[in-house]
């Protein structure tokens, strides 16, 4: 259910993690299957199928789309960002870090969606309290950690960017 | 299927001609992709507007807002002039799905999709939303009110698309709300949503009164019953007419055919109560 | 200084943080092909044919088999009832019934969707109940054919998989001396696991041996479930865990690893499958739906004479592991409180419902709901509070389960009621929520008498508080593991096991913890593998927390002797004697002369060019307690080994507007054991809180005519972060002579309590008992409107009466009799 069939090809240029790419896609494939399966990003995850889990999130001109339901067709022009491309070098993001200081990770399947929302939340609010992570982070289940170190590692990585 | 991605509006409306009922507007594409992936539909194409810098951008011009049709659910949410004039569509965008959907997801599918649980919906109906609609064989304008014809049903042409909706803005001695009853904090589809807008004189007479629910069986309304309850109330006595209006939105929710429409009934009786005294809250002098 | 107890890094977080954590989903071979399976579309009929042509028209499609064309034994955990593709006749809706294999996954799918089936529907069993009705259609007419794992009595008959019987005979007696009888029947729908990783397996099939790679909880059980499978040795398959995209259950028993197993045979070349959306809603072993009637006869005092159980649970069309859940109600009833004497019997029932299975907690959530749902119905009956009642009836070390155990360590709970209660103590609660009732009645009273008011309502006029408790014991899973711990040449040590990481962090750091602290190494210089079954000895997967302690003592017991083998070679490098040696942070010195040091690394060395490397290997299985081997019929499960002990207790508010229920506070009493990581231990207790708050408000399962009703994941309603609020824990720690280091299980019963106290809870909150789940808004909204004059709100009914000489009436609730 990744790639539908389809007749014909759109040929799409994009900007993954600050590199250029310009490959065909099929008419009903989502940006989701492009990133995967033909680009080797297997950071963002394959799960719900329908936009409703978060665990394929990742960030396009900035803002948190759910890339299993987003036709790769219209990403043309587009700047994407994956979790691969969080971490620049061996040193993890001041947020990735509380993560695993507050035990934010368990089976880690939802965490590249999760900390996709969350960096866009820490771009556009730099101290957010935490109803506005819990609200943020509405459209990124994680089954197994109930949340609360999720979002204690959210206030935490806050806390620790602020002067 | 084919994928058309299309710059300008002459270009959308083109296109629109070509394939008539065989094509499928893409815009955020948050209701048409899961539809295509589910295997629930199967267009000949896609006709992918999300290019068209033409629908974006919300202005004002004498005292109208126009909003276009490709601006997100995000931008409606957090957007100054819309919390300000707009405040029940600003929280009703607010309500669509989560943060994902909201990035991508525009007021224009929200409207043509006219789901029956659509948020934005009853928001526009209390602003008297008008919608600026444009085809190969010219242009028309038409409320909301009459475009929605059922659930998932329009008076929109296959070959129209549509451009911008026109609303008009909250008064000074106006308040407006939206609230939404789901199953969970968020994602969920609305059982009941309720929007409200009030205007009232100085003298706390409730002058205009707008009241539209989205949820049941059918698709957004208003409910011009109800709304003729509240109508000439003063405002800092009356308030137990709050009460008579919850009754009367259960009456015209329809019969409790089912488990759930029973309980939008059961719901909107306390909703309204709480959707009013929150706006009257709001309006100097009115909460007595 | 001691690693235990302390929270260091897991060894799998950088990888999961930066995207490069390669889950079994994720996972591609060269030249590999795909499959899917065509399934059944209705919940119970004939075939009368398959047509494969559509799907072989297809791009890429290589090929089609039925039933025809696989191995055509049936198999099965227990009983082996389940055929790899339907013949003949089809038991549920998803049921596999063709397979398509192609050159990629699209054609696969594609293939599938096309597969012409031909089916004559028949009338499904969609219910528990249907499947007991005399005369009911047997879902499987053959039943008396299938083979029993070990040739147990099961008391299988016709519809009734599994029947367990525990009845002392001496009920009637009891009944007759009770003062009253309180009854009460629970019910419970199914739980979706709603692991977020679809199920995948990829096969490659090499010199006679298969190698299945999979993100499993149970790579040993899979290796087994293969070979029966496909007809050959356990030892010609090779199973390879990866990354677990979540399992909590879902993943404990074979799904498609045995389709690529054939399929990589037959085609000599890696096959890949994976479910779709639809899939994964379709066939996910649920938790299994469940009816509980309980019935009690209790003196005026308060002492229950006699407990009466009956219970039906769904086991859906195959048995799957049922039969072995249905002994766990001779382990809650009973274990908690004194239920004087109990008849209980567990019937597991063929319906035409996808198979049932394990999911976290198995029955416990629907068990302990049946019981502290009827505490508080007998304390309800009897005017007492409900802890005191509670309190009063708890159990006591020496007493004996229904097994014939006995409880060694029951004041364990008793004191996790005073823990509880120093924290959120339980009288100012019921004051505070009294007066609160209070405060919405008089505005309902004012609504009712139409008084005109401008004032806007008090912020919570409309607002209900209740509060719940409940509390359980249960067990760690016995089942063998094994670990070879062997020490590195550079000092630092990898430890070798299938032990499976599930999330928990189990085997990403409590393991490493154990090896670290008897090796005297920081828990970063300890590795461990991921599961090979090639390379490893036998290990029991992820399930019933089972890894900490099972396969933590093995880690133990074989570092330990790694330790005296260092120690050995020390002694002789240092010419010292081994008792005089410690070894801290990979340095070996002699007591008291820190010159005379030497490090692992360089005992390693040494060691390995004269006598060999130092590694060692060690085994485990939590003995089965001593128990009474005639207390039931049909029990499988006999004993509750290493039992832990847990109160929850939850503060709800009702909004009397839209009938939610909001968890204000939720407090957990756990006993652990001894605490390894605690910041795991939290997650495991937040998260598990999390899903039964699901269980118990939010989250839909429900068939009709056999056929699930919610097919999306949105429909399904898990708890989003603004749903759930964060949990106050308190860890106990009272330590267990066999554990590693006194450590019991942990993961998985914070899922147990949580639907009973919020039940209990929101029944409080009412006044309305709420006996069956999830607890829906809709739910809340009938029972507050069916009270007559808004009594409900008032509760004027439900607070004991205190008449002038200063002694409670009882009152006796509906349910009394």
């Amino acid at each position: 259910m990744l790639v539908q069939p389809s007749e014909r090809d759109v040929t799409i240029r994009l900007v993954v993690n600050d590199r250029a790419h310009q490959f065909d896609v099929d008419a009903g494939e989502t940006l989701l299957g492009a990133l995967r399966e033909r680009l080797g990003l297997t950071g963002p995850k394959e799960a719900c199928y329908e936009g409703e889990c978060g665990a394929c999130t990742v960030l396009v001109d900035g803002g948190p789309v759910a890339s299993c339901i987003l036709a790769a067709g219209s990403m043309s022009g587009r700047a994407v960002r994956t979790v691969e491309g969080l971490a620049r070098a061996a040193e993890l993001t001041t947020l990735q870090q509380a993560f695993v200081r507050h035990a934010a990770v368990q089976c880690g399947y939802c965490t590249p969606g999760v900390l996709m929302v969350l960096t866009a939340l820490l771009d556009e609010v730099p101290d957010p309290c935490e109803s506005d992570i819990r609200r943020a982070l509405a459209g990124n289940i994680c089954r197994c950690t109930g949340y609360q170190q999720i979002v204690e590692a959210a206030l935490d990585a806050a806390a620790s960017v602020q002067p | 299927m084919q994928f058309c991605r299309v710059r300008s509006v002459a270009e959308a409306v083109d296109e629109l001609s070509r394939w008539g009922t065989e094509g499928r507007i893409l815009a955020g594409g948050t209701d048409v992709m899961p539809q295509y992936l589910r295997g629930e539909q199967s267009p000949a194409a896609l006709i992918d507007i999300s290019g068209i810098d033409g629908l974006q951008g919300i202005s004002e011009v004498g005292g109208v807002t126009s909003i276009g049709a490709l601006v997100t659910m995000r931008r409606l949410a957090t957007a100054s002039l819309v919390q300000l004039r707009y405040p029940a569509l600003a929280q009703a965008a607010a309500l669509v799905g989560a943060w994902q959907t909201q990035t991508v997801a525009t007021l224009g599918g929200n409207i043509c999709s006219a789901a029956a649980t659509a948020d934005t919906l009853p928001a526009l109906l209390v602003a008297d939303a008008q919608l600026m609609l444009v085809s190969k064989s010219g242009r028309r304008r038409v409320s909301l009110e009459e475009l929605l014809e059922g659930p998932g049903v329009t008076a929109l042409r296959p070959t129209e698309l549509l451009r911008a909706v026109e609303v008009e803005p909250l008064g000074e001695r106006g308040a407006e709300g939206y609230v939404k009853v789901s199953r969970r904090s968020a994602m969920d589809l609305a059982v009941v949503g309720l929007a409200l807008r009030l205007s009232v004189t100085p003298s706390g007479v409730i002058s205009g009164v707008r009241i539209a629910l989205c949820g049941g069986a059918r698709a957004a309304h208003r409910v011009p019953t109800a709304e003729s309850l509240l109508l000439g109330s003063q405002l800092s006595g009356d308030i137990d007419v709050f009460g008579a209006v919850g009754e009367e939105l259960a009456r015209a929710v329809g019969p409790a055919v089912s488990p759930e429409a029973h309980y939008r009934r059961r719901v909107l009786r306390g909703l309204f109560d709480r959707l009013a005294r929150r706006c009257t809250a709001q309006i100097p002098g009115a909460s007595g | 200084m001691s690693v235990l107890g302390t929270s260091p890094e897991r060894s799998d977080a950088d990888a999961k943080l930066r995207g490069q954590a390669i889950f079994g989903a994720d996972l591609s071979r060269t030249g590999m092909l795909w499959a899917a399976l065509a399934r059944s579309p209705v919940a119970a009929g004939r075939i009368r044919a398959i047509d494969p042509a559509p799907a072989l028209r297809g791009d890429g499609v290589l090929e089609v088999l039925t039933s025809a064309d696989v191995p055509d034994w049936r198999t099965g955990v227990i009983v082996s009832d389940t055929p790899l593709l339907a013949a003949g006749s089809v038991a549920y809706e998803g049921e596999p019934v063709a397979i398509v294999v192609a050159e990629s996954r699209t054609a696969a799918e594609a293939g599938a969707r096309a597969v012409a089936l031909d089916i004559e529907t028949a009338e499904p069993v969609s219910t528990p109940e249907q499947a007991l009705e005399p005369g009911a259609r047997l879902v499987h007419p053959d039943w008396n054919r299938f083979a029993v794992a070990g040739g147990e009595d099961i008391g299988r008959n016709g519809n009734v998989v599994a029947e367990v019987v525990h009845d002392p005979g001496d009920l009637d007696e009891a009944f007759a001396a009770a003062d009253i009888v309180v009854e009460g029947t629970y019910r419970t729908p199914r739980q979706y696991q709603a692991h977020l990783e679809p199920k995948m397996a990829l096969a490659t099939y090499e010199s006679g041996r298969f190698t299945i790679e999979v993100s499993h909880q149970y790579p040993f059980r899979l290796r087994d479930r293969v070979a029966q499978i496909t007809g050959v040795a356990p030892s010609a398959v090779r199973v390879v865990g990866h990354h677990i995209g979540g399992g909590f259950g879902a993943k404990l028993d074979v799904s498609l690893e045995a389709f690529v197993a054939l399929l990589a045979r037959r085609f000599r070349r890696p096959v890949r499958m994976q479910h779709t959306a639809l899939e994964e809603r379709l066939v996910a072993p649920c938790r299994a739906n469940a009816i509980v009637a309980v019935r009690s006869a209790v003196r005026r005092d308060g002492t229950i004479l006699a407990t009466d159980v009956e219970i039906v649970s769904d086991s859906g069309a195959y048995a799957n592991n049922g039969p072995a859940l249905s002994s766990i109600p001779m382990f809650v009833f009973g274990s908690i409180y004194r239920v004087g004497t109990a008849r209980i019997r567990t019937r597991n029932v063929y319906t035409n419902t996808a198979p049932t299975g394990a999911y976290r907690g198995v029955n416990g959530p629907w068990l302990v709901f049946a019981n502290e749902r009827h505490m508080d119905a007998i304390a309800d009956a009897l005017g007492r509070d409900r802890r005191d009642f509670r309190l009063a009836s708890l159990a006591r070390d020496g007493d004996l389960m229904r097994n014939g155990q006995p409880l060694t360590e029951a004041s364990i709970l008793r004191e996790a009621f005073d823990r509880v209660d120093e924290l959120a103590p339980w009288r100012d609660i019921v004051s505070r929520n009294q007066a609160q009732r209070g405060i919405v009645s008089r505005n309902q009273a004012q609504r009712d008498a139409g008084a005109r008011t401008s004032q806007p309502a008090e912020s919570d006029a409309d607002v209900l508080r209740g509060a719940g408790q409940a509390a359980a014991i249960w067990l760690t899973n016995p089942m063998p593991g094994h670990a070879t711990v062997k020490l590195n040449e550079d000092g630092t040590a990898t430890v070798i096991t299938s032990a499976t990481e599930n999330g928990s962090g189990a085997v990403a750091t409590g393991l490493r913890q154990i090896a670290a602290e008897t090796l005297g190494l920081a828990a970063d210089a300890v590795t461990i593998t991921m599961p090979d079954t090639d390379a490893t000895g036998y290990d029991a997967g992820s399930q019933g927390s089972r890894t900490t302690h099972v396969v933590g003592r093995a880690i133990a017991d074989a570092a330990a002797d790694v330790r005296t083998q260092v120690l050995d070679r020390a002694s002789r490098m240092l010419e010292a004697a081994p008792e005089d040696l410690v070894i801290t942070d990979g340095v070996v010195t002699v007591a008291g002369v820190p010159a005379a040091s030497l490090t692992l690394g360089a005992v390693a060395q040494a060691a390995t060019w004269s006598d060999g490397p130092i590694t060692a290997g060690a085994s485990y299985v939590t003995p089965t307690p001593p128990h009474d081997p005639a207390c039931a019929t049909g029990m499988l499960i006999k004993g509750w080994p290493t039992p832990t002990y847990h109160l929850h207790q939850a503060e709800v508010s009702v909004d009397t507007v839209t009938g939610r229920v909001t968890v204000d506070r939720y407090v957990v009493c756990q006993e652990v054991g001894r605490a390894i990581h605690p910041d795991a231990i939290a997650g495991q207790i937040q998260g598990g809180v999390a899903q039964g708050l699901g269980f118990a408000l939010s989250e839909r399962v429900d068939l009709d005519h056999g056929r699930y009703v919610q097919r999306t994941f949105k429909a399904h309603g898990l708890p989003l972060a603004e749903d759930v609020p964060k949990v106050e824990m308190i860890v106990m720690e009272h330590a267990d002579p066999a554990g590693p280091y006194g450590a019991k299980g942990a993961a998985e019963p914070p899922i147990v309590p949580v639907a009973a106290a919020v039940a209990n809870a929101v029944s409080d909150a009412i006044g309305v008992p709420f006996d069956t789940l999830p607890i829906t808004p809709e739910a809340v909204l009938e029972a507050l409107e069916a009270e007559p004059n808004g009594e409900t709100v008032a509760r004027a009914a439900r607070e004991p009466v205190v008449n002038r000489d200063g002694e409670q009436e009882r009152e006796t609730t509906g349910r009394a009799s």
